[in-house]
């Protein structure tokens, strides 16, 4: 679920970021998200068990404001239309709000496997 | 040859070696002792007591209970919360690790206690004292583990309750007994409206002034003094010296009433009265235990209704289950009778109960007294020796009075009962006000008063 990033590869090096910045502020505008006043987070696809329990574990507010934010989207892609500039999501407001649990469930999924996968060497010598 | 300095450390060794000899006493065994020895590891109290056997125990008990919670449920959440993610650990990992280890982890809650522990195997101390500060410290209060696991599992045990008249029964005579603190229902009944008042920050709150220094020791069986003293003192270095809020009840008082509840399944009645305080608490009375073991609760011989009174006379109601029981806080408690069958069985004998304890008030010669003296010391020795049982004591004890319980005081505290303590306990608890709770069919179900209890 959690895509794959270059992100924190680029933002340790500050001449990569640089030549970087740029290039990611085209992509964002051409990929026009904002411009239907919607965050990067609510792009992710929900048809997985883990997203299913990624928002079900979002605050009542931040669930509300997802629906609405994809209502208003969905609103102005049937009229073809973009939304005023004025209500466009800002680069700020453009927050990872889902990533963080959906990462915290990746680790637990991986934590379980890992644990079930385990082979058990008891230590020949009492410690 | 021998060069100077390196015979100068080997006497150095010999001599130091003949004085550790000396210091032993002869009589002193190398391990083993009944008794707890308590300490104190920066402002943590603790006690241990180094019984012999490959198994060990260990227990944070808190001044946590239902007594002391500021909001219903908070304690059941709390409980239910121990072991759950921390900073440095996952639900799951935590579980899968001391099951591998060899371990049982447990938890339970009182009216005046939250025990959180572990069982495990002598050899693996370091690693659950670890783990028990980590319970304590780091714990994640996040809301969702609340909502996934916590509020389900509460709202199971509000349909227990609700379908155990039984509990219902004691919960509600506890509730006459001693109104708010003590009173407080020890599982949250099935109207309580839990989101209300458990959340993921007012649990996190309660949890920051149960786990603080004043309101919880750490209780070891199985383990030496000395080493529980270092790894308190190692793992246990986040604790705050002040609660979040101060956990507070005020001093128990005795009220007494009838309360009736209606109830499709099961029939129970309890009859409670006043009773005795913990023994390192202000108003211990050892005679409330005797009275207790002179009315008998389930038989402790097969196929014969012993040396009971209650048992004797409620023979001709088999079906009818019948238990006394006197339960020590710290600063009051209760002595309560409980009857569960049927409905006619309850009513029919809840008058002969009442009789019996009228007969006590009277007279009693002094071979029941000797076997309800015997009894009553074999059941506390017993529950003191259980682990369980002790540790939860211990803890109470260290934590409300400085004092940790020692089951050989006990033990002599129930020689000294004499009849007429016993009788002067029996006939206060008939002139006072009683705390009565029928559950069931009200309509066959006797009221106080007609069964000669003043309410």
């Amino acid at each position: 679920m959690s895509q794959p990033s270059l992100a924190p590869y680029v933002l340790k090096r500050p001449w990569l970021m640089r030549w970087a910045k740029p290039l990611s502020k085209w992509y964002f505008d051409a990929a026009a998200y904002r411009k239907l006043g919607l965050r990067s987070d609510d792009l992710i696809p929900e048809e997985s068990e883990i997203m299913q329990r990624a928002m079900k574990r979002l605050t009542p507010k931040e669930s509300y404001d997802r629906v609405f934010r994809m209502r208003r989207a969905f609103q102005c892609s049937l009229a073809h239309q973009l939304l005023p500039k004025e209500e466009w999501t800002k680069p700020e407001e453009d927050i990872r709000y889902l990533s963080p649990i959906i990462a915290e469930l990746e680790a637990e999924v991986t934590e379980r496997q890992g644990l079930e996968a385990m082979v058990i060497n008891k230590p020949n010598t009492k410690r | 040859m021998l060069s100077r300095s390196a015979l100068g450390r080997h006497t150095q060794r010999a001599v130091r070696r003949s004085w550790q000899q000396q210091n032993r006493g002869l009589a002193a065994p190398a391990s083993g002792s009944f008794a707890y020895e308590a300490g104190d590891a920066q402002g943590i109290k603790f006690a241990s007591r180094d019984i012999p056997g490959p198994v060990a125990s260990l227990a944070i008990v808190a001044k946590a209970g239902t007594r002391y919670q500021a909001f219903p449920g908070l304690t059941e959440a709390l409980q239910l919360y121990a072991f759950k993610n921390t900073e440095r650990r996952s639900t799951l990992r935590i579980q899968r690790e001391s099951e591998l280890l060899g371990s049982a982890l447990q938890t339970y809650h009182s009216r005046e206690n939250l025990v959180v522990g572990a069982k495990f195997l002598r050899d693996d101390l370091p690693y659950f004292v670890e783990l028990l500060a980590e319970v304590a410290q780091q714990t994640k209060y996040a809301p969702h583990v609340l909502h996934e696991e916590i509020y389900p599992i509460m709202k199971l045990n509000q349909q227990a309750l609700l379908a155990n008249t039984t509990a219902m029964a004691q919960n509600s005579a506890f509730g006459l007994a001693f109104h708010r603190g003590l009173g407080e229902s020890i599982n949250a009944s099935s109207s309580l409206p839990i989101s209300k008042y458990v959340d993921a920050e007012s649990v996190a709150d309660f949890a920051a002034s149960a786990y603080a220094k004043p309101s919880f020791a750490i209780v070891g069986n199985g383990v030496a003094q000395g080493e529980l003293n270092k790894w308190v003192g190692e793992f246990f270095t986040d604790i705050p010296s002040q609660p979040a809020y101060k956990l507070e009840s005020q001093q128990s008082k005795y009220f007494g009433g009838e309360e009736r509840i209606s109830h499709g399944s099961g029939n129970s009645m309890v009859i409670a009265f006043p009773g005795s305080s913990s023994p390192t608490g202000s108003s211990y009375k050892p005679e409330a235990s005797v009275l207790a073991a002179l009315l008998g609760g389930p038989s402790s011989i097969k196929w014969s209704a012993g040396s009971s009174r209650l048992l004797q006379a409620t023979e001709a109601a088999p079906g009818l289950k019948i238990q006394t029981k006197s339960d020590i806080f710290s600063d009051a408690g209760l002595l309560s009778i409980t009857l569960s069958g049927s409905a006619n069985d309850v009513a029919k004998n809840a008058k002969p109960v009442v009789d019996i304890i009228k007969a006590i008030a009277s007279g009693i010669s002094n071979e029941d007294l000797a076997k309800a003296k015997a009894l009553a010391k074999f059941k506390e020795l017993e529950y003191g020796q259980s682990t369980q049982a002790a540790m939860e004591l211990t803890g109470a004890g260290l934590v409300q009075g400085g004092k940790a319980y020692q089951i050989d005081e006990v033990g002599k505290a129930v020689d000294s009962v004499t009849a007429e303590k016993v009788q002067q306990l029996a006939k206060e608890a008939l002139e006072n006000k009683a705390s009565v709770s029928a559950v069931g069919d009200l309509y066959v179900l006797p009221y106080a008063e007609e069964i000669g209890l003043r309410v």
